[in-house]
């Protein structure tokens, strides 16, 4: 070999290792690293069974247990527009580079994936490659998916395809250029999807197991919890430290005690995650809402124990945007407290206190209460903002429960005053929102 | 699914069957016959529909009659029997604040509370309090003034 030709090999292996060890950096820890113990293939697990559906469908049929399981991985919320067929995309995500559109998987054959044999409907959930070789965009959680043993997939299509086929074409995305270009999927998802069935952890309980599984396999909290890396994947090194999700910012539930789960009690977590709601901390709407109506509230009472004894072993990792507590009840008075906004006190007054109180308890209801939960205390407001923008509606056991949307009702300017106000009077430092962020807030929202 | 309720309204229990999560405008109205109280909106917005629950102003259109159990609920048929009440509703009639009425229910319920809480309010409470009570006849000038009256006990 010459000198230069040494010198350009040199260089180019150099090249080489130093992409791979970027990727790799940048790619960080898999999302059960954390637990750390030994990890063992499924079939040599022998302490209990993580997999699969909780005892009373163990004898169910391959279609009910497909059921439990589509529920679980949370599929239709993604894949049905509002007020159109389950499942039949074309729900818009819209991100800073362009919109993408769910698609239809209900078993219509020209729009939907009913030409998918088995082989292709696995390369989709587990590997994130469509029928016809392209490759999916991440926004279908894939990575998680990819957890999920072959027979609990393949039990979700013959769900899918008991279902009523809808012929439903989803939208073209318009995504812009780089962005646009399918095939460097092929190098994101070598580097970012672990492309590995779950493994269950020996030095762990059988419970936490299935909490890990359920957790990361099918509800993929990852994916709204976790912040994202330079490569808009999972950065587990931050596991479950909260992010902004479509608008909406997914709070911190690591097991962080001043800004994560770390003092919820059992009994706070299980009934936030099967109703929605958690005394004193207020409840799930946006996104998480739509997860707790659709998906956590459909899961076996020991299923919703296993997920609260796997998110108390994630490491705490805090929030330092969010205050160390939560502010305590607002004096029953308009004239107690803050006033600094008058115009947002104004609409206050005419368009909120009579379900949520001066006081920041609602006379209504308990799932209205204000006062000790996330969303009034972040300084960013980004919910306050969001929930009255898109408002919400909640199915609980006992009954729906909603507050209106007032995004058409009120301008960008008067949705910032009141934003403002609620989080300077209820929580324990008033936000700065401007009309431009309001706008911003908007533009994210999902449609 | 239906339960049975049990309510103690304007002092007399009252037992009927609904579901639990039937707003309480809805059990006042079709199921109990008390029309007095008006349905404007249906989300909180206008407060036609205000009640008194333990002697706070309430928006029925959105409480559940479930939530009720156990707790005192008064109407427009029987504020006039509170101190509060029979205030607002001489001061109303003397400054002649009812256009067509529909809101009057609620304005008056949510007044009743106001001073019941409050029995010299200033301009501030009565926004505060209120706001949330629409009138597309615009009587708001009348109401204030009325509230006032009602405060001081004299005409102005
Ligand atoms: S009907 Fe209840 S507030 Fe409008
Ligand atoms: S008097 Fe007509 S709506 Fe108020």
């Amino acid at each position: 070999m010459s000198g230069k030709m040494r010198i350009l090999t040199s260089v180019v292996v150099i090249g080489v290792v130093a992409a791979g060890l970027g990727a790799w950096i940048i790619r960080g820890p898999g999302p059960l690293d954390f637990a750390g113990g030994t990890k063992v293939a499924l079939a040599d697990y022998r302490a209990g069974k993580p997999t699969g559906v909780p005892a009373k469908l163990e004898k169910a049929s391959l279609v009910e247990r497909g059921e439990y399981l589509a529920k679980a991985a949370d599929c239709m919320v993604c894949h049905t527009q509002p007020g159109e067929k389950d499942y039949s995309g074309g729900l818009a995500f819209k991100l800073p580079f362009g919109t993408l559109y769910s698609t239809n998987i209900t078993a219509d054959k020209d729009t939907g994936i009913g030409n998918y044999s088995d082989q292709d409907f696995l390369n989709a959930v587990q590997h994130g490659k469509r029928r016809d070789g392209a490759r999916l965009y991440p926004a279908m959680p894939y990575t998680s998916y990819t957890f999920m043993t072959d027979e609990d997939v393949l039990a979700v299509k013959a769900y899918l395809f008991s279902l009523p086929a809808v012929r439903a074409k989803a939208p073209d995305n318009t995504l812009s250029f780089p962005f646009n270009q399918r095939w460097a999927m092929i190098v994101w998802s070598a580097v970012f999807n672990p492309d590995t069935r779950f493994a269950p952890d020996t030095s762990k309980s059988p419970e936490w197991n299935r909490g890990a599984y359920l957790a990361e396999a099918l509800a993929h909290c990852g994916e709204c919890h976790t912040p994202r890396n330079l490569g808009f994947a999972l950065d587990n090194r931050r596991k479950f430290a909260g992010a902004i999700t479509a608008g909406w910012r997914a709070f911190n539930i690591s097991s962080d005690k001043a800004t994560g789960l770390g003092s919820w009690s059992d009994q706070n977590l299980i009934s936030y995650l099967s109703l929605g709601h958690a005394p004193g901390h207020g409840s799930a709407s946006g996104p998480m809402g739509e997860a707790v109506d659709h998906s956590f509230s459909q899961f076996a009472p020991e299923d919703i124990r296993s997920i609260v004894a796997y998110l108390r072993s994630v490491p705490p990792v805090p929030s330092p945007d969010l205050p160390a507590t939560t502010a305590p009840i607002a004096p029953a008075s308009h004239k107690e407290g803050v006033t600094a906004d008058a115009r947002g006190k104004m609409l206050f007054a005419g368009a909120c206190a009579s379900c949520h109180g001066w006081s920041g308890e609602s006379p209504v209801s308990p799932m209205a209460t204000l006062t000790g939960t996330w969303a009034v205390n972040d300084p960013a407001a980004t919910n306050v903002a969001q929930i009255v923008i898109s408002g919400t509606k909640r199915h609980t056991p006992d009954g729906a429960l909603s507050m209106p949307a007032f995004g058409n009702a009120y301008t960008d300017d008067e949705i910032a005053a009141v934003a403002n106000y609620v989080t300077a009077r209820f929580g324990t430092k008033g936000s700065k929102l401007t009309a431009k962020d309001v706008a911003e807030l908007r533009k994210q929202t999902a449609e | 699914m239906h339960m049975a309720i049990v309510l103690t309204i304007n002092g007399e229990t009252k037992s009927f069957d609904a579901p639990p999560d039937m707003p309480l405008l809805w059990a006042l109205r079709d199921i109990l016959g008390m029309t007095g109280t008006k349905f404007g909106c249906g989300i909180a917005q206008c407060g036609a529909c205000t009640v008194h629950v333990d002697g706070k102003a309430v928006r029925s259109c959105v409480l559940p009659v479930s939530a009720v159990a156990n707790r005192t609920v008064t109407t427009i048929e029987h504020v006039g029997s509170t101190p509060a009440g029979a205030k607002v509703q001489k001061a109303w009639l003397e400054a002649e604040v009812i256009q067509c009425g529909y809101c009057q229910s609620g304005q008056i319920m949510a007044a009743a509370a106001l001073l019941a809480a409050t029995p010299n309010p200033d301009d501030s409470d009565i926004d505060a309090a209120m706001a949330g009570n629409i009138c597309r006849c615009g009587t708001y000038v009348r109401i204030r003034e009325a509230i006032k009256q009602a405060a001081n006990g004299r005409q102005s």
